[in-house]
């Protein structure tokens, strides 16, 4: 019983760290019809930025806000070019300029932090172990599911409640509308992307301390959030939510009942998900003429 | 939400014999004069380099049929290449590595797992398919990477016989540098015949259709997921006779050649070659393997040129590198004004 109470625990962080890469890949995805794979570089230099800045000595919770500034500014930059300039080319084009940008900043990132595993010095506040059912489980995880769910559901309420998060759903639903209105569409997309990248490096930042920091994470975690993204459904909050707990579970108990294939199971399950549903958990309706 | 199909620019619709003003027997003496041009001046090492460029585009051509005319993305290509790779290797240490067996037996592995990743994709469209090919490809790769005793896992499979031909009275052993060009060269000129047959027939017409317009082509009846079958079962026999070939010219076939960054790979060249021109498919994967092999003779940085080439073929030349030049030339205008 225990086990399986640790287990659940470690699969929810491994949630959490799903959902908040996959949330920044979806923000852009559904608010501006963005697909970016460069998504898993900004997580891979979130964990670099945390794992050189817990090593540094200063104030351990700064490494959360630096890995999203770090992240961010990538992100403002990339936006003004070349970015802005595919929104509106169709997904094939987006895939495969992101795509090839993802292979410049891997190559770029393993030339600058080096080829080898880089592990987070994990701050003293956060070692140790709480015991659970008699089992121990590493406080850091719980740090994460905490921290992690309270970001989710700051940027689901931002988006859900907020005029902000109004603003840029009118965006995506009529542009030159929101323009009429006086405001500047452009700065507003940036604004999503720089958020989304920032929360890309944050989850980075996050994850660096379970799953260090090493050339090829970032396509690792590319596929899982896109998988995530994907199989939750387009445009939907909830949807991402339930598949990352869906990859996030799928993922630990694969790998507690069938070490072997652990992957392969996992990856059949998302698999059978989409044979199922083919437009996602939760499918938006779309009429079809 | 936008099609990640269309807009990779129409496909030519007319045989290429009609664009052209060289009559059609002067076109395959120039190619034939052309490709035996390496046979006088290159060594044994860069024949089996233009044996793996041919190999490859072989199968970056198999990619160009869902990609460029049926518009379906595929991130699961390397199963079919690296699967019939794999299905030939094994196959030749019991059956022997008679080409025209290995062959039967690649081609065989192409179509069924094309016949496997229809039926599990069969319902999806545009992301959708991208990321199950994606997850049907994971898949494989994580099975060959741990099954040990069959596929030799991380370490790959060496140590299996030589690629023979068996004529009526002799045996030839296809294991020095020009007999693989050539098997190559082979395989690749009649690839390229079969797609384009393919790409003609009324069966790529209605493959075209789908791409461009899919509720009118079901209003007409069509059945959408056969023709997208037919599409996945052409690739993936075109594939898997180029996966046959290939553990050959240099011995060896590893999990890099399922894993799902050789689908990336395929799509590179394709896109650097252009997407929906078949020959574009080979200049695509000559372009980066070449980068592959002589840039990272001079720099460990060769990933970084090849995504900065790939980039930059995106940014200026979306429909590849020979439509951009050519549009850079001014030849595309008087192919318009003909027409």
């Amino acid at each position: 019983m225990g086990l399986y109470a640790v287990q659940s625990l470690n699969a929810l962080s491994f949630s959490t760290l799903l959902l908040l890469t996959g949330l920044g890949l979806s923000v852009v995805l559904n608010l501006m019809n963005f697909v970016n794979l460069t998504h898993g570089s900004f997580f891979l230099l979130g964990a670099y930025v945390g794992v050189y800045w817990l090593a540094s000595g200063a104030p351990w919770w700064l490494a959360f806000p630096v890995a999203f500034v770090a992240a961010g500014l990538a992100g403002f930059l990339l936006e003004r070019f070349p970015f802005r300039q595919f929104y509106a080319r169709t997904h094939l084009m987006q895939v495969l300029l992101t795509y090839g940008l993802s292979v410049i900043f891997a190559d770029l990132m393993r030339w600058g932090f080096g080829a080898q595993i880089l592990s987070a010095e994990i701050p003293e506040a956060l070692r140790g172990v709480v015991f659970i059912m008699d089992m121990p489980f590493p406080i850091y995880r719980l740090f994460i599911i905490g921290f992690g769910a309270a970001l989710a559901f700051a940027l689901w309420f931002v988006i859900d409640r907020t005029i902000w998060g109004a603003v840029v759903r009118a965006c995506v639903t009529d542009r030159g509308f929101v323009e009429t209105l006086g405001l500047d569409t452009r700065r507003i997309f940036t604004a999503v992307l720089v958020i989304s990248a920032g929360l890309g490096g944050i989850s980075g930042a996050l994850g660096a301390g379970i799953l260090s920091a090493y050339p090829g994470l970032d396509e690792e975690v590319l596929i899982l959030a896109l998988i995530v993204v994907v199989a939750g459904g387009l445009g939907t909050f909830r949807g991402t939510v339930l598949s990352a707990l869906l990859l996030g579970f799928a993922m630990t108990f694969s790998k507690v009942w069938v070490p072997e294939f652990s992957n392969v199971v996992a990856l059949a399950v998302m698999a059978a998900l989409l044979v199922a549903l083919p437009e996602g958990l939760v499918a938006r309706k779309v009429r079809q003429v | 939400m936008s099609s990640i199909a269309d807009g990779t620019g129409r496909v030519e619709t007319r045989p290429a014999s009609e664009r052209r003003s060289l009559p059609m027997t002067a076109r395959v003496a120039l190619l034939a004069l052309s490709a035996a041009v390496p046979l006088l001046f290159a060594g044994d090492y860069q024949l089996r380099f233009l044996a793996e460029i041919l190999i490859i585009g072989t199968a970056v051509l198999s990619l160009d049929l869902l990609v460029g005319f049926g518009g379906l993305v595929s991130l699961g290509h390397a199963v079919f290449f690296g699967g019939a790779a794999y299905a030939a290797a094994i196959a030749a240490q019991t059956l022997g590595a008679d080409i025209v067996v290995m062959l039967a037996v690649g081609i065989a592995t192409g179509m069924a797992s094309a016949l496997l990743m229809g039926v599990v994709v069969m319902r999806t469209i545009a992301l959708f398919f991208l990321i199950l090919s994606l997850i049907v490809g994971q898949i494989v790769w994580e099975v060959v990477f741990h099954w040990r005793e069959v596929t030799g896992g991380a370490d790959g499979l060496r140590g299996f016989p030589v690629l023979k031909l068996h004529t009526g009275f002799a045996t030839i052993p296809l294991n020095n540098g020009v007999a693989l060009y050539l098997a190559a060269l082979v395989l690749a000129f009649a690839a390229f015949f079969t797609a384009r047959s393919f790409v003609n027939a009324p069966i790529g017409r209605a493959l075209l259709g789908t791409r461009e317009r899919q509720l009118r082509m079901s209003a007409l009846g069509y059945s959408i997921p056969r023709i997208r079958l037919m599409a996945l079962l052409a690739s993936g026999a075109i594939a898997g006779a180029a996966g046959a070939l290939y553990p050959f010219v240099n011995q060896y076939v590893g999990p890099n050649a399922v894993h799902w960054t050789m689908s990336a790979m395929m799509i590179i060249m394709l896109v650097i070659g252009g997407v929906g021109s078949l020959y574009g498919a080979f200049i695509g994967s000559a372009i980066y393997l070449g980068i592959q092999t002589y840039v990272s003779s001079y720099t460990d940085r060769w990933q970084l040129v090849v995504g900065l080439v790939f980039v930059l073929t995106v940014m200026i030349m979306p429909k590849g590198v020979v439509a951009g030049l050519k549009a850079a030339f001014g030849r595309r205008k008087d192919a318009e004004g003909r027409s």
